[in-house]
């Protein structure tokens, strides 16, 4: 009898989705799918708006990453004041720049610490009482504590330069409303209230030997789950080097060869394209000149290792050289180690952000630029997912007239989708008894790329994601929801 | 790890959203008494998390407040809160007994935990309480005033009044 399996939600990443599992009468998976159901409104909604709310509207697409929307937003929004990412003022730029990669640094602990640590802790199989933060706390207090200081950490730099810790308001048009006090640097340097910066990345090497230790442990497993190659995607600097605020677009097929080379972010439109598909509202960014089948791309840490020629502080790239010499791969196809990558990211955060409370431009109150209006304007980030796009089109009273958002997320979809299909041949297909453990084994291929679901569709409220088997006749026989 | 001092006051968390009518209970409540800053530190959240019961473990007491679906006869309930731990499907939305498992288990405190709960009636996507919850948020504060002029002090200032 033919079967269908239905993972209803996918739990441990933000929003909510849908998988689908098709087997034959032998259990023989035919097909898999991973769909985004929900409505697709923010795009058509800002329409009419002012250009400079655009930064305050678009950040509410999502509780873990708006600043990573807002500061997208206000690098499109300079643009449409005449002001380009290299005419910001210096102060301007570092305290954007410190936003960002206190925003980068909280989001990687959250998932690392609260989302992906009990399948590293505990197993792809372990029990449901066991895949949970709760059961961190109760097994591993010392990293359980330490993840929440250092997700807490990212969050007070964004509440002292945005004012909240969630959907506070940094960026105006052309620069930012305000700059550091003396006593706001303090408070993240001296220890008194917080662990300093220091402690940060004391954390985050420590948390790197955690994960280094897990790999050598588990490296055949980890190298061949859901393996498959594909292009990557992330922005580098003028140097080649891993950035996440501003520089080029570099992409590259799944054996090295460069599929986009170095471009300007304000040329996304000439490279990229959306494909569709009638299963799901997250649509599917390819590569133009390689076409649907084989332009996609992943993008996140994996991607951004994989694209970079090294990372410019010094603790994250010795990381990085010992990543690359362990795992034996110059170029990473196994999905698996995207939690290794995120991780030397979360130090490469703590490091540039170390860097930047040691400088003094962050107290100027040089913050604003002007220039000629325009009525275009491209802002393009990496945000912890990945990269992200946001295009607005004016008229002449500033009003927005098109917005068009490609949101990390959606650059994974094809990658998700294809980690899906991997569990569901290799782990799944012809076992006969489908199991929890198993049907877990789904959730743990999709949650490494950290999606982030409802800022991919812009979706209002919940996304409940389910996963569904299905037999032969359309017949539902598994179920998972939970809500 | 950092040796912090406990805050005396009490720590008032405000669970909610303006924007869903009824579910702003716990915000209006905040919004009313957060002017006895003598006896109050307020939070504004839409849902607790994992890294509240770092905060949380700073204070000697916390009083959660948060609109409820429930109908209770008097419009509230206040009642105290123990440390549990309630599974949810998401490590974004936990309950109040969760977050005060996890102080004790992480950071080796026992606050006094207290939970008000107002009963709401509509959660739609629309600003403004309805009359009911009004109503019942009236009678919530009348009683949480009573309450404050019978406050004792936490346990650490009163040992320290001893």
């Amino acid at each position: 009898m033919k079967k269908k399996v239905i993972i209803d939600p996918v739990t441990r990443v933000e929003g909510h989705g849908r998988v689908t599992i098709h087997l034959d009468e032998y259990g023989k998976v035919e097909d898999s799918f991973f769909h985004i159901v929900e409505f697709r409104g923010f795009e058509r909604f800002i329409q009419g708006r002012p250009y400079w709310e655009a930064p305050v509207l678009v950040q509410r697409l999502c509780g873990i990453c708006p600043v990573s929307h807002h500061l997208a937003a206000a690098k499109a929004i300079d643009q449409l004041v005449g002001i380009d990412p290299e005419e910001l003022s210096p102060a301007a730029h570092k305290l954007r720049k410190l936003l960002h990669y206190g925003q980068v640094f909280q989001s990687h602990a959250l998932h690392f610490f609260y989302l992906a640590s009990p399948d590293l802790l505990f197993g792809m199989d372990a029990p449901v009482d066991k895949r949970h933060v709760f059961a961190v706390a109760i097994e591993n207090k010392e990293l359980a504590r330490k993840g929440i200081l250092m997700r807490k950490f990212g969050q007070e730099i964004i509440k002292a330069i945005a004012g909240k810790k969630i959907h506070g308001i940094a960026a105006v048009p052309g620069g930012m409303h305000k700059s550091f006090e003396p006593a706001e640097r303090d408070y993240f340097l001296n220890g008194k209230d917080i662990p300093p910066v220091s402690t940060m990345i004391e954390w985050a090497e420590e948390t790197l030997a955690f994960v280094k230790t897990y790999y050598k442990n588990n490296k055949a497993l980890l190298d061949a789950f859901a393996a498959y190659p594909s292009g990557h995607l992330g922005m580098v600097d003028a140097s080649g080097m891993l950035e996440l605020y501003h520089g080029k677009l570099r992409a590259i097929d799944g054996s090295g060869k460069v599929t986009l080379p170095n471009v300007s972010t304000d040329d996304y439109q000439a490279y990229f394209m959306e494909g569709v598909e009638r299963w799901s509202y997250m649509k599917f960014p390819y590569l133009k000149a390689l076409g649907r089948e084989k332009g996609w791309n992943r993008v996140g840490p994996l991607a951004r290792l994989n694209v970079c020629k090294g990372i410019s502080t010094p603790r994250a790239e010795a990381e990085r050289q010992e990543y690359i010499a362990l795992s034996g791969q110059a170029i990473n196809n196994s999905t698996m180690y995207t939690h290794w990558a995120r991780l030397i990211e979360l130090l490469h955060c703590a490091e540039v952000m170390d860097e930047l409370l040691h400088d003094d431009e962050l107290l100027s109150d040089d913050l604003v630029r002007e220039g000629v209006k325009r009525n275009e304007g491209i802002g393009i980030i990496e945000a912890p997912r990945g990269t992200l796009t946001h295009h607005y089109q004016v008229d002449d009273k500033g009003m927005i007239t098109r917005c068009n958002l490609i949101v990390s997320t959606t650059h994974n979809n094809e990658a998700m989708n294809r980690a899906v299909k991997w569990v569901a041949n290799n782990i799944i297909s012809q076992k006969g008894t489908i199991t929890d453990g198993m049907l877990n084994q789904v959730e743990v291929a999709i949650r490494a790329y950290d999606p982030c679901l409802s800022c991919a569709t812009q979706a209002l409220g919940q996304m409940p994601l389910k996963l569904e088997v299905y037999n032969h006749k359309e017949e539902c026989i598994h179920e998972r929801i939970r809500n | 790890m950092n040796a912090l001092e406990t805050n005396d006051k009490t720590l008032l968390v405000g669970i909610g959203n303006y924007g869903r009518s009824d579910d702003g209970l716990g915000w209006e409540f905040i919004d009313t008494f957060c002017s006895h800053d003598d006896l109050f530190d307020v939070e504004y959240r839409y849902q607790l998390q994992v890294e509240d019961a770092e905060l949380i473990s700073r204070y000697n007491r916390v009083i959660f407040v948060d609109a409820s679906h429930s109908t209770y006869e008097e419009g509230f309930h206040f009642y105290p809160c123990t440390p549990k731990v309630i599974h949810s499907y998401t490590s974004h939305q936990l309950s109040p007994e969760s977050v005060l498992w996890l102080v004790h288990d992480l950071f080796g405190k026992n606050p006094e935990g207290y939970v008000m709960a107002i009963s709401g009636h509509t959660w739609k996507f629309k600003q403004g309480l309805s009359h009911q919850a009004q109503e019942n948020f009236h009678k919530a504060a009348t009683h949480f005033l009573a309450y404050i002029n019978n406050l004792t002090p936490a346990p650490s200032a009163m040992a320290a009044v001893l």
